[in-house]
This record gives structure tokens, C-alpha cells and sequence, in this order.
């Protein structure tokens, strides 16, 4: 631990978090500047944040908390802008891997891609789709914006090749209790769904409802998270499910939503594309490279060797070589 | 007033280890409710998935998250400067103390002239894993006396010049004045040379026997590795310094 506090600006977004706030700054005194940008509370977070030490900012409601994040990077004295939400937090070893961080890359780049440890309903959730969410969170004044989002990752203003991505294990970590039940997790879901944007041209229900497969399929992992994985994977479809309706609402019922009921073999069959693009189009140059190959034509083997690498999407590659057979 | 005790317990992973070796602590700790405050600080050493504070039904134990490996001086002084206890047990997480355990080690523990408390460890199959550290000639330096045979005290303690820290108790005091565990030490080692550096202060390092304390011994993976430069640097230091036992 340094003896100085690291010239540092931490930037942190509340809206009633008596409850999560005192240990998030409790985790991150050793940064000389703490800004806390208040969306009209109705608890004792801004006495917390006083006590703390911490500078004030009040701010209206805003309906997505990423669009409201840019209004506020400027306002820290130091060139270095570590942004949290009030229901984050970092490790005892935070400062030292910040402070040697900066110093090792702090010329090279400008952003840093931090891993996530996402706590959902009393466990830390280790599938794949969850872990490490890599957010941009640490970066250099100037270099990152948001768009007018909820909980999306901002856009690195100056090079792909300034941004350092870390790598788990035995690195810097953002902590997140995210919902302490599955009640919880539903009211946060469906105030995003319901405050989101949505484009004005380009639907396709179909679209919603095969990502709702997607996201079922790359969520659920018994092996790391249990039961509470079918619960998370369910409710992530669903999200899909219900956005869909909101955005086909929005643009005034006009588009036919009975396509996508004859999901979900028949999506994978007669749309294959909307799922797995890119183990598709893998597939497909696999195809034509063993097809140029004189004497080689074992669909088997094909599969074989591609399930080997993606034991994820087995049974739905099954379905996909069955569509391109036809 | 009551003593106040706290464990600081460093682990990595083991989770049901490290719930056993807690309860174990707490129920020793109960013995003498009447005499000691007891808590622990869980030291989650870069755990690939982070303890919560939920993990651990007691409010007793505090959590202290590093996300990168840290050796088990730096950790241990990071916990002792969160803690404000007279009194300090370095455990191991797979050490599971005894009922008596605490009783012993803190009754001789306490008189004026002794620094640390060890106490004897036996394999989950009864043999000895540590009785008291001896020291060899040349390069075979601190080791543990007796280890691995089929033992029993037969005194209720002996002075050594060092005891293991896998279940140690030192007094706050004496801890902060000698600066507490050495740094430069990657992982183990560090206890020894805080033993000889507690002698050097005119202290007493003694062990106990306190029941039947069980200790499984480097459960954690990768621990052993880094015992090579731990005992380099400690023979740089120490040889010649030590007294040859036996």
C-alpha cells in the first residue's frame, strides 16, 4: 500500500444506496479525488457520501444510467477515471494493482478491460456468459463514451490497441453484488426493457425469440452455478421474449409476431442464421475446404472434429448439418 | 474485560475446508466464552470464486478479499491492521483445532515471558505433523521435529526456537514491534524467521500440547513451489544465526 493516495478521480452513480455505498468507498480511499453523482435519493446515501469525504453531485432521475455517465467525466481533477456503480466494489489489493497498472501500461494505453464477479441471488455466478464481463471502467479522461444506454459497455474514443485487457485469474476485479434475490433480478430486467430505446426500423420478432434460445443455451451451466443457472438462463430468454414485445409495440403492432411461434427446432431448420453466425459460417468453410479435398465427404467427421471444439453447441450443430443435408 | 482473539485465517478456494476449520475455532474458542471475545478475519488469497460474506453464518468473521495471489506475510499484516485484538492465532485453513486447543495455548501463551504459542498438529491418521521447529547443520536449516511418527507428549510444553505458523499465537503487541511477518518471504519460512526475530526480543517460543488439533498440511495447490525461495533467502539470513539442536 502507498504512503500517497493515487492521483486518481473515482466516479460513483447512486440512487438510494445507504446499503452498498459505505463499503464500495470504504474499498476505494486510497484514491485521492471520490465523486458521487446522485440520482435524487431518498435514503442516507448523500450523508454517506459526505462523510466519506466524498464530492456531491445532484442529478435528476435519468431513465438509462449510460447515457448520464459522460455528463460526468470531466468533472474529476485527474487524468485517470475509475467509474463504479454504488452496488460495486474493489478488493483490499485494489490499490496496488491500480497503481501498478498505470504504471506499467499507463503510456501504451488508455483504457483498461477490468473482469466482473457478478453475485446474483446469494452466489457468484462462473458460466461463461457471466464471467469475466469485462467492463471499461478504468480509463484516461477523454478516451471513453457511453451511448444512451442501460449497462452497456461505453465505445474506446481513441484505438482498439490502447485498450489492455486483463486476464483472470490473480487480477485487478471489480466486485458486483447485482441482485441479492430472483425477485430483484425480474423488477431490474423489466425497468431496463421497459427504458431502453429501440430502433426504429429493423424488426423481426424472430430475431427476439432466437436470441431468447441463444441466450437460454449460452447461459445455462449446471456444472458452475446449479439450479440457480436454469432459473438465470430462463429469465435472460425471457428478457429477450419481452423486449421484443416492447419494441414491436413501440413501432405500433404492425409486423406479424405468429413466424416465431414455430420455434424453436423449426428457427433452427428455416432460419439457421439467426443462430450461431459464427459457428455457422465455421461450418460452412469447414464444408467447402473438406469438399475441395478429393475422396473426403464424411459429414461425421465434420461434426466430429467441430463438436470436439464447441462441446456447447452439439446438439444444435446436429439440427444445422440437417438443414444444409437438405 | 475480556481478551479479545482474532484468527487470522488465509485461504484459497476450499470452502467447506475452510467452514470446518472456522467452526472448529469458534467451538474452541467457546470454552472459554468467559474470558475471550473471540473473531476471525478470513484472508480470501485470490480464491477463483471470491468467499461472500453470506458464506459464513457468524458474524464473527470478518472478509478481506485479495484478487491477486499475495504471500502469506504481506496478507497476514494487511488482516492484523484491521483487527484490534490482544491477542492473535494465525490458523491455517486446514487446521482444525481441538476443544482444548485455545485453553492450552493461551493459558501458557499469556505469561509475561512467552512471545508465540505453538501448539502440536497430528495428520488426520494420528502420526505427528508438528511439534516444534529444530534446526539442522548446513543446508538442512528449520525443520519439523518428529514428523510423521507416532508420538505423544509428554510434557505440556516445551520451548523451541520456533513453532509453525499454521497455529500460532503471538500477542498484538509483540507483533507490531517487531514489525510483524517478514514480506520478502514468497510463501513460508516467513513464521520461522518471525519465531527467531521474536527470540531475539529476549521472548520465549513455545509449543504446547493442546488436545488433538488436526492439520491436513499444503492442501493449497502451487504452495509448495514456492518454498524453494522462501528457504533460500532464509538461509541467507539466518545461517550461522540459529543454534543447531540435538
Amino acid at each position: 500500500m502507498g504512503d500517497e493516495m493515487l492521483e486518481l478521480t473515482v466516479i460513483i452513480h447512486t440512487r438510494d444506496s445507504e446499503a452498498t455505498l459505505p463499503r464500495l468507498l470504504e474499498s476505494v480511499r486510497w484514491a485521492e479525488e471520490c465523486i458521487v453523482v446522485d440520482m435524487e435519493s431518498r435514503d442516507r446515501t448523500c450523508e454517506i457520501a459526505r462523510q466519506y469525504g466524498a464530492t456531491l453531485i445532484p442529478t435528476p432521475m435519468a431513465p438509462r444510467i449510460d447515457g448520464i455517465r459522460n455528463a460526468f467525466l470531466e468533472r474529476g481533477q485527474h487524468e485517470w477515471v475509475f467509474v463504479l456503480d454504488s452496488d460495486e466494489y474493489l478488493a483490499e489489493d485494489a490499490e496496488e494493482n491500480v497503481r501498478g497498472l498505470l504504471a506499467q501500461y499507463g503510456e501504451s494505453c488508455d483504457a483498461f478491460f477490468v473482469p466482473r464477479y457478478n453475485m446474483i441471488a446469494g452466489q457468484i455466478i462462473r458460466s461463461c456468459s457471466w464471467y469475466p464481463d469485462h467492463q471499461i471502467r478504468l480509463f484516461r479522461k477523454g478516451c471513453v463514451r457511453w451511448g444512451d444506454t442501460t449497462h452497456k459497455l461505453p465505445e474506446l474514443l481513441t484505438a482498439p490497441e490502447r485498450l489492455h485487457k486483463l486476464e483472470p485469474p490473480g487480477c485487478l476485479h471489480i466486485h458486483h453484488e447485482n441482485y441479492t434475490s430472483i425477485e430483484q433480478f425480474i423488477d431490474r430486467q423489466v425497468k431496463y426493457a421497459l427504458n431502453d430505446i429501440y430502433p426504429e426500423d429493423g424488426f423481426s420478432f424472430q430475431q427476439y425469440v432466437a436470441k431468447a434460445y441463444e441466450e437460454f443455451f449460452f447461459r445455462l451451466d449446471e456444472k458452475n452455478d446449479g439450479e440457480l443457472s436454469f432459473a438465470l438462463a430462463t429469465l435472460m430468454a425471457w428478457d429477450r421474449v419481452v423486449r421484443g414485445l416492447i419494441h414491436w409495440e413501440r413501432l405500433g403492432r404492425k409486423d406479424s409476431l405468429s413466424r416465431a411461434y414455430s420455434l424453436p427446432i423449426a428457427t433452427i431448420s428455416r432460419y439457421p442464421d439467426y443462430v450461431f453466425p459464427n459457428d455457422l459460417e465455421e461450418l460452412r468453410r469447414r464444408v467447402q475446404m473438406l469438399e475441395s479435398a478429393p475422396g473426403v465427404k464424411s459429414w461425421a467427421r465434420i461434426v466430429k472434429s467441430f463438436r470436439r471444439e464447441r462441446r456447447k453447441v452439439k446438439e444444435h450443430l446436429k439440427r444445422i448439418l440437417h438443414c444444409f443435408r437438405k | 474485560m475480556k481478551t479479545r482473539l482474532c484468527a487470522v485465517i488465509l485461504s484459497r478456494g476450499l470452502d467447506e475446508m475452510l467452514r470446518f476449520c472456522l467452526k472448529n475455532f469458534f467451538e474452541s474458542a467457546e470454552q472459554l466464552s468467559g474470558e475471550i471475545e473471540a473473531e476471525a478475519i478470513v484472508v480470501d488469497n485470490a480464491s477463483p470464486r471470491p468467499y461472500l460474506g453470506t458464506s459464513f453464518s457468524d458474524r464473527r468473521v470478518r472478509l478481506l478479499r485479495f484478487d491477486a495471489p499475495t504471500g502469506f506475510a504481506a496478507a497476514c499484516n494487511r488482516a492484523v491492521q484491521k483487527c484490534e485484538a490482544e491477542q492473535l492465532l494465525f490458523l491455517n485453513n486446514d487446521v482444525f483445532l481441538d476443544r482444548s486447543t485455545l485453553g492450552q495455548m493461551l493459558q501458557h501463551g499469556c505469561d509475561a515471558d512467552v512471545g508465540v504459542t505453538g501448539s502440536w498438529l497430528y495428520f488426520p491418521d494420528g502420526r505427528v505433523q508438528h511439534r516444534g521447529v529444530v534446526f539442522g547443520n548446513d543446508d538442512i536449516g528449520p525443520y519439523h521435529l518428529h514428523r510423521g511418527q507416532y508420538l505423544e507428549p509428554r510434557r505440556p510444553l516445551e520451548a523451541f526456537q520456533a513453532v509453525t505458523g499454521a497455529c500460532m499465537v503471538v500477542g498484538r503487541e509483540l507483533f507490531n514491534r517487531i514489525g510483524g511477518f517478514d514480506e520478502s518471504y514468497a510463501f513460508g519460512l516467513e513464521d520461522i524467521d518471525f519465531c527467531l526475530r521474536v527470540r531475539q526480543c529476549g521472548q520465549r517460543v513455545i509449543c504446547v500440547d493442546a488436545g488433538r488439533p488436526m492439520h491436513f498440511e499444503s492442501f493449497t495447490p502451487g504452495r509448495v513451489e514456492m518454498d524453494v525461495s522462501s528457504r533460500r533467502l532464509f538461509m541467507e539470513r539466518w545461517r550461522g544465526k540459529y543454534t543447531i539442536d540435538g
